[in-house]
C-alpha cells in the first residue's frame, strides 16, 4: 500500500513541484481561453455561413459542410502536426513571412499559437454543428415574423435568431469546451510544456508519477465546476419549458 | 361610433387602388394550393377571406408580401410591380409596407413588448431608439397594454401577446396590414380584445385582409368578404350578399357547417 501512495499520491513529491506543474497549468488554461473563445467564434461564423440563404450562396454553404466534414474527421493530434510542421516548413522556404508561419505573438510561444490556431479548426468545426442545432431549433414563425417586419435575412440572423439559438446551445457549448480543455494536452507533442508534459518531465527526471496526478487534480478542480454550470444550465432551460412538472 | 360614421369613412376612402394581384399561382411540386386569384384591394378597405382548412387562404396570404413565393402571377402595390413571376427584388421594402400578424404570435421570446414593437423600426426603419420607444409606447397603449410594456411575452396571456404582435406590424406604418387566423390560437375569453383591437383599426380606415373564422367579425366589420376553396375565389362581395344570401352551393354548404354550431 505505501508503494501505491509513493506512486500515485507521493504528497512530498507533489508539494516540491508544486510550482512547476502549476506552471504548466497556467499554460493550459490560457492555451484552452484563448483557442476556446477562438473556436467559439470562428464556430458562430461557420454556422452563419452554412445558413446563408439562396441559390447564389450554395458555393459557400458547400465550401464549409466541407471544411466541417473535414476537421470533424481527422484527428486533432493530426491537425496539430500538421499545421506547426507545415507553418515552419513554408516560413523557412519563405513562402509565408516569418511572423505567421512562426508565429510568437504577445510573448507567447509558437507551439501555443499552433496549438490556438489547430483547436480553432477543429473544435470550431464541432460548434458550428453545435450552433446549427441552435439554429434549427428556433422556430420557422420567428424567422417569418422578422422577415415580415421587413428585416433582412441577415437582421433576422442577429437580432432573432442568433440570440435565441445562442441561449439554447450554451450546455452543448460547454460540454465542448471542456474537452477542449482536456484536449490541449495533446499540443505537449510539439513541444509546449503544459500541465500533462510538466508531470511527463518529473517522471522522466525523478521516476514518480505523481506529477501526474497533481496535473489531474488541477483539471479536476475546474472541469468539475463547469460540469457543475452545464447541469445547472440545462436544469434551468428545463424549468423554462416543462412547467408544473416536478 | 354609429354604423353610419364609419360607413361613411370607408366609402370616402374607396376609390384608389391599393394592392393588385393577377393570376397569382402557388404550387407545391404537383401540389396547386393558389390556382388563378385575381385581387384588387383599395385603401381602407377591410377584406375578410373566409373557406375551408386547405382552401389557400393562408397561402394567399403569405404570398401577398412573399413570404411565400408565388410560382406565377403579379402583385402591384401602389402601382409598382413588386412581383412579375421572377426574382423579387425589394422583397424587404415590400415587406416594410405590409403588416402581419400570424396565428402563433411569433413575438421575439427574448425581448421585452416595448422591445419586440421597437427592433424593426429601429433596424428597418431607421428610427432613433428614444423615437421607436416612444411611438412602441404609444401603440401599446393604443391596444390596451399601457401597463405590460415591460413584460416578457412568456409573461403576457395569449391575447396579450397577439395585441403585442398587432402592435409590433403597426408601429411600422404599413399600408396593408395581413391577419393570419389572429384568434384561432386563443382561448375564447380572450378572443373579444384582439377583435376590438382590429374592430378600432378599421374604424380608423387601415387597410385590413384578415383570414379568419370568425364569422360575426367578418359580417360586422368587412367591406368585402371572399370565399375561397380550392385554391380559387369562390365568391366576393358584401358581407350581408356572401355570408347572408350566398349564391353559391359550396359557400352556402361552407357556412352551414359553420353556423350550425
Amino acid at each position: 500500500m505505501d508503494v501505491f501512495f509513493d506512486t500515485f499520491f507521493n504528497f512530498q513529491f507533489m508539494a516540491d513541484h508544486f510550482q512547476y506543474v502549476l506552471d504548466g497549468f497556467w499554460v493550459t488554461i490560457k492555451l484552452s481561453l484563448v483557442g476556446g473563445i477562438c473556436a467559439l467564434v470562428w464556430g458562430l461564423i461557420l454556422a452563419v455561413l452554412r445558413q446563408l440563404p439562396g441559390r447564389a450562396l450554395a458555393p459557400v454553404r458547400a465550401v464549409v459542410i466541407g471544411y466541417i466534414d473535414v476537421f470533424r474527421g481527422i484527428p486533432l493530434l493530426l491537425v496539430i502536426l500538421l499545421l506547426s510542421s507545415g507553418l515552419a516548413t513554408m516560413a523557412t522556404q519563405g513562402a509565408i513571412p516569418r511572423e505567421i508561419g512562426i508565429p510568437e505573438w504577445f510573448g507567447e510561444s509558437d507551439p501555443f499559437w499552433y496549438g490556438v490556431m489547430a483547436l480553432t479548426l477543429t473544435y470550431g468545426a464541432y460548434m458550428a454543428e453545435v450552433y446549427r442545432a441552435g439554429i434549427e431549433a428556433v422556430p420557422q414563425g420567428q424567422t417569418e415574423a422578422a422577415r415580415s417586419l421587413g428585416m433582412s435575412h441577415g437582421q433576422a440572423m442577429r437580432f432573432v435568431i442568433i440570440p435565441q439559438a445562442v441561449r439554447k446551445v450554451i450546455p452543448p457549448l460547454l460540454n465542448d469546451y471542456i474537452a477542449l480543455m482536456k484536449d490541449t494536452a495533446l499540443v505537449s507533442v510539439i513541444g509546449l510544456v503544459e500541465a500533462v508534459q510538466a508531470g511527463r518531465d518529473l517522471y522522466s527526471e525523478f521516476y514518480v508519477p505523481s506529477g501526474y496526478t497533481l496535473g489531474a487534480i488541477f483539471f479536476l478542480i475546474v472541469t468539475i465546476p463547469l460540469a457543475r454550470v452545464v447541469d445547472w444550465q440545462i436544469k434551468k432551460q428545463q424549468e423554462k419549458f416543462q412547467r408544473g412538472m416536478p | 361610433m354609429s354604423d353610419e360614421v364609419t360607413t361613411l369613412k370607408r366609402e370616402v376612402a374607396r376609390g384608389e387602388t391599393i394592392m393588385t394581384v393577377s393570376n397569382l399561382k402557388k404550387s407545391y411540386g404537383s401540389l396547386e394550393v393558389l390556382r388563378d386569384i385575381d385581387l384588387d384591394i383599395k385603401k381602407g378597405e377591410v377584406i375578410c377571406v373566409l373557406g375551408p382548412s386547405g382552401s389557400g387562404k393562408s397561402t394567399m396570404l403569405r404570398c401577398l408580401n412573399l413570404l411565400e413565393l408565388p410560382t406565377g402571377g403579379t402583385i402591384a402595390l401602389k402601382g409598382e410591380t413588386v412581383f412579375d413571376g421572377g426574382k423579387p427584388k425589394n422583397l424587404d421594402d415590400l415587406r416594410r409596407e405590409t403588416g402581419m400578424v400570424f396565428q402563433s404570435f411569433n413575438l421575439f421570446p427574448n425581448m421585452s413588448a416595448k422591445q419586440n414593437v421597437s427592433i424593426a423600426q429601429v433596424r428597418v426603419r431607421g428610427r432613433k431608439k428614444d423615437e421607436a420607444d416612444k411611438r412602441s409606447v404609444d401603440q401599446l397603449c393604443k391596444v390596451g397594454l399601457d401597463e405590460k410594456v415591460d413584460e416578457y411575452p412568456d409573461r403576457l396571456s395569449g391575447g396579450q401577446q397577439q395585441r403585442v404582435a398587432i402592435a409590433r406590424a403597426l408601429a411600422m406604418d404599413p399600408e396593408i396590414m395581413l391577419f393570419d387566423e389572429v384568434t384561432s390560437a386563443l382561448d375564447p375569453e380572450l378572443v373579444k380584445g384582439v377583435l376590438d383591437v382590429m374592430r378600432e383599426l378599421a374604424d380608423s380606415g387601415m387597410t385590413m385582409i384578415c383570414v379568419t373564422h370568425e364569422i360575426g367579425f367578418a359580417r360586422e366589420v368587412a367591406d368585402r368578404v371572399i370565399f375561397m376553396d380550392g385554391g380559387y375565389i369562390v365568391e366576393q362581395g358584401p358581407p350581408d350578399d356572401v355570408l347572408g344570401n350566398p349564391k353559391e352551393e359550396r359557400t352556402q354548404k361552407f357556412l352551414g357547417l359553420v353556423l350550425e354550431h
